[in-house]
């Protein structure tokens, strides 16, 4: 569904991935781990297209994604959960997820989408009239994956879903991230929660310093002696 | 609580309020014959469509211009030039100045909202000191720093009937005031309507609207272009109506300056903000000129006439109205960071909410 071949991205000087390859296959939930700097974040711009590779290729579904503009990557059905939550503050629950219907092709589910949205978090639903900055963080969280599905994706790429949350809150995102799958929306995840989104991948990929050191099922890399010595610290 | 009998009653009130304020200011030239009334009036309603034009881009927007000045003197030159040196009535030399703002804005436009924050502010101000330079050293077209004294208007003919031959100030109060109206209806219409919406998502957060498949530059694009519209028009009333345009008055950074202080005083991103930061600039930017804020300062006591103070007062405040502006923009901010507007809402709300405790308790 994805593929991402021989990226090579410079922030000016600073080379950040070399030589990258990774494959989202279509109905999987695949992580990419990493830690701070290590460029997962920095891919999943490239994918959106907030950023541009000096070279290599990403093809969504056979498509090059290399001359399209980040607004055109959505309506192939690619959506990014930017990452610290970018709600629209002074907008209400409601409004925010209206908003995630931009595209003309979704707004005919509309109605379904928000209604969906409420089901997968029935907070949001208590909340509509609320003005998103006035959520809490854990909230806001929701609202920003709820938001991404009123774009209808086939693809969702989440950005730290559990950054800055309570250890109550991480746990029930993922398992929500699970549902949505479940659902039928393929999934790219870049974590830090080493052990939440392990549990719940297909496969994964780890990167240091821009390169893909290891990759395999999620059960593999749980039991991996380098993933165990350096991420979960055991 | 149940607040529903309690909205739709406030739907109404503000409708009623403003179609009577509107009558109001229609019949006031029948009343009110001073021409110093109708001056200030004529500046009060331009102020009025430059801070709500501005609000579209720079409130609902969070596309901070300061070169709004650009467009203001493209609709002021444009309109003059025509009329002056080719005879074109102003009403029909109004559709290539408007034209050519909206183009310029697109042009404009597509290159600078590339920057964000204070880099497109910067452009902003570049772009309009662009404009400046070309109409100071265009001379052919412009006539320089000399500028262009407008020799007349000819009379606005419909169908036979003269309607109006400019002679007063009447004429151009109820231009103004139309034109006033109309950018106070698209503000209404453009805060309910889609454009705004996805503006205002731009405003919150660009990523998280980009995101979502929201193209950002051709939005802010084309609310730039609504923008400049507005301002064009205002910039061409303001040529006619005081027959004289040059390069600083007509272009100059301190009229950006001015449009984005309208609405920041008054309120940015609300519909009566620019409104009510046109009462207060113009009413203390006449103030500052007549010396009416030294004599009130004198006449209450502060300050005496004959000492130092006085005489550095006398001679200096009326300079000063962009020093004074620049204490009132940062008094804004730091105590009223949602505008005078947003201030008074504040307040309400605040009161209201003691209310209810009190009550509760």
């Amino acid at each position: 569904m994805l593929r991402i071949e021989n990226l090579d991205f410079s922030y000016g000087d600073l080379q950040v991935l070399w030589d990258l390859s990774l494959e989202v296959k279509q109905g999987e939930i695949v992580t990419v781990l990493g830690a701070n700097g290590a460029g997962k974040s920095t891919t999943l711009k490239n994918i959106s297209r907030l950023v541009r590779a000096s070279r290599g290729t990403i093809h969504f579904e056979g498509k090059d994604l290399g001359k399209l503009e980040s607004h055109q990557v959505v309506e192939l059905g690619v959506v990014q959960v930017p990452e610290g939550r970018r709600i629209f503050p002074e907008m209400t629950v409601l409004e925010n997820l209206r908003m995630g219907s931009f595209i003309k092709s979704t707004r005919p589910d509309r109605q379904r989408n928000i209604e969906r949205a409420f089901t997968l978090f029935p907070r949001l639903a208590e909340r509509q009239k609320q003005l998103g900055g006035t959520l809490s963080g854990g909230e806001q969280q929701m609202l920003a994956i709820g938001r991404g599905l009123m774009t209808n994706p086939r693809l969702m790429l989440l950005d730290e879903p559990s950054l800055g949350l309570s250890p109550l809150f991480v746990k029930n995102i993922f398992e929500i991230i699970k549902e949505i799958n479940k659902q039928g929306t393929t999934i790219l995840l870049v974590e830090q929660n080493v052990f939440q989104s392990l549990r719940i991948s297909h496969r994964a990929y780890v990167i240091e310093t821009g390169r893909v050191v290891l990759s395999g099922t999620g059960e593999e890399l749980l039991g991996n002696e380098h993933v165990k010595k350096a991420f979960l610290g055991a | 609580m149940p607040p529903t009998p309690r909205n739709r009653g406030l739907a109404v009130l503000p409708i009623v309020l403003g179609i009577a304020g509107v009558v109001a200011l229609a019949i006031l030239p029948k009343f009110v014959e001073s021409p110093y009334a109708l001056q200030m009036m004529v500046l009060f309603f331009l102020a009025v469509i430059q801070g709500e034009a501005w609000n579209l881009i720079g409130g609902y927007g969070g596309q901070y211009s300061v070169g709004h000045a650009a467009y203001f003197g493209i609709g002021a030159y444009t309109v003059i030039v025509l009329l002056q040196s080719r005879g074109i009535a102003p009403w029909w030399g109004l559709f290539p100045a408007l034209l050519l703002a909206v183009l310029v804005a697109a042009i404009v436009g597509s290159i600078t909202f590339r920057l964000r924050g204070p880099y497109f502010v910067l452009a902003s101000i570049a772009v309009a000191e662009i404009f400046r330079l070309a109409a100071l050293n265009w001379k052919q077209l412009t006539n320089g720093a000399e500028g262009i004294l407008l020799s007349g208007i000819p009379p606005l003919v419909i169908a036979g009937v003269q309607i109006t031959d400019f002679s007063s100030k009447v004429p151009f109060y109820y231009m103004g005031l139309a034109l006033a109206v109309v950018t106070v209806l698209v503000t209404i219409w453009f805060q309910g309507s889609k454009l705004g919406y996805y503006l205002q998502a731009i405003r919150e957060d660009q990523d998280a609207a980009n995101s979502l498949g929201i193209p950002l530059t051709f939005y802010k694009n084309v609310a730039l272009m609504i923008s400049a519209f507005f301002t064009a028009f205002a910039g061409a009333l303001y040529g006619l109506y005081v027959g004289f345009i040059d390069p600083q008055t007509a272009v100059g950074l301190d009229i950006s300056v001015q449009i984005v202080l309208t609405a920041i005083i008054g309120g940015i991103g609300t519909i009566l903000g620019p409104v009510i930061g046109a009462a207060l600039l113009v009413a203390l930017s006449e103030a500052l000129r007549s010396n009416a804020l030294t004599d009130l300062l004198v006449g209450i006591g502060i300050v005496n006439p004959a000492s130092t103070i006085g005489q550095f007062l006398r001679d200096n405040l009326s300079h000063a109205h962009m020093l004074i502006y620049g204490v009132l923009v940062a008094l804004t901010i730091l105590y009223m960071p949602d505008g005078v507007l947003g201030g008074i809402k504040n307040q309400i709300r605040k009161r209201r909410a003691r209310a209810a405790a009190g009550g509760a308790a």
